[in-house]
């Protein structure tokens, strides 16, 4: 296991990749422990110690933005619960190798679709003032402001987004990632919902995720609480400025942020295997 | 699952929750300090209270509202939130 102290820088610097681009810091976290040599089986509780803090450094401040869509997260987090409780328990039968393998195809296809799609697909409207932005009670529908207007949205293709999201929440469940690389992309580009709602809702359901595979890591014996604190403790600096950065760029410039990121993923993850 | 917006769009604002939030990641911070810094003996204990609140923590604001969502008759939501209990329920049951 390295040094605290290279474990708090860490956690600082992936958590503020992962909240800018709305992936999850452990996304990055993870494949870099594996590449100092920390056993998986310990990564991934770490990893997902990364995701509880980096949510919960961001939740106040995007309450406040109000771009989180709690009924869509949820919706999301239902079918996704079930893959990560799924991929918790199976995580200790799957071949390290297979596992990168699915997560680097995942962010790469992940990256391609958030860095191709050009233009801001939701439009502002003026009948909708500033008061008014945030989720509809009801539906997976709202508002969230852009450039000083309102812009509404309307979730679709919702069975397909569920679809993607149980693979996401498998995919989390076997390697300790929060699985916003899939979920974000699985609400922007499948369910077409704004991108900066959806990695907003992202980082909220995330958490949830991280919950979920942490009561079942904790049951197997594989949360090093230590090294844990460690991560949360640069998880939450990183989060925190990842967040704040996050909510004043606009939709283009964060979804090509996040394509990038993924793409570096996706390249370290798949590179490990070769 | 769409369908036209609802009659309150401005009950979307969690101010509340939002406050509470905040004090509790000052919590979070507060004990991975001393986890880190205080030697494995005693820094052990706040490590696992740490570990502990942030896997509280995201279920108790999915518990938040689907109390809020019941009680506001937003029920096809609230069952949704219930089945995200239930789910991680039956995990760590399984676990």
């Amino acid at each position: 296991m390295p040094a605290v102290v290279v474990l708090i820088l860490l956690g600082t610097g992936c958590a503020f990749a992962g909240a800018l681009g709305g992936i999850g810091g452990a996304t990055l976290l993870v494949p870099v422990l594996l590449a100092l040599r920390v056993d998986p089986f310990l990564a991934a509780p770490l990893g997902m110690l990364s995701v509880a803090a980096g949510s919960l450094s961001a939740a106040s401040r995007q309450l406040d933005d109000g771009v989180v869509h709690h009924r869509l997260g949820l919706s999301v987090e239902l079918f996704a619960s079930v893959g990560t409780v799924v991929g918790a328990l199976a995580s200790t039968q799957i071949s390290e190798v297979w596992l990168a393998r699915i997560l680097g195809l995942a962010a790469l296809i992940g990256a391609v679709a958030a860095i191709v799609r050009k233009g801001v697909r939701n439009q502002p409207v003026g009948i909708f003032d500033d008061e008014s932005a945030g989720e509809w009670p009801g539906t997976l529908g709202g508002t969230y402001s852009l450039g000083g207007a309102v812009v509404p949205y309307s979730a679709r293709n919702v069975p397909l987004g569920m679809g993607v999201s149980v693979l996401a929440g498998l995919v989390s469940g076997l390697a300790g990632v929060g699985g916003g690389f899939m979920k974000t992309p699985a609400m922007s580009e499948v369910m077409k919902v704004p991108v900066k709602v959806a990695a907003a809702t992202s980082t909220f359901v995330s958490g949830i995720t991280a919950a979920t595979a942490l009561i079942i890591y904790a049951g197997q014996g594989r949360v090093e609480v230590r090294a844990g604190a460690a991560v949360v403790l640069g998880a939450l600096v990183g989060g925190l400025f990842g967040a704040r950065l996050q909510s004043g760029l606009d939709a283009t410039t964060v979804r090509r942020i996040t394509g990038t990121l993924l793409l570096v993923v996706a390249a370290i993850v798949i590179g490990q295997t070769l | 699952m769409t369908s036209t917006p609802g009659a309150d769009p401005s009950s979307g604002r969690y101010d509340r929750l939002s406050l509470v939030l905040g004090r509790a990641l000052a919590v979070v911070g507060a004990l991975a300090l001393p986890a880190v810094v205080l030697p494995p003996a005693q820094g052990v204990w706040f490590g696992r209270a740490l570990v502990t609140l942030l896997i509280a923590l995201p279920l108790l604001r999915v518990a938040w509202f689907v109390v809020r969502w019941f009680r506001r008759d937003d029920l096809r939501f609230a069952f949704v939130g219930l089945g995200v209990l239930c789910v991680v329920a039956v995990g760590a049951l399984l676990s």
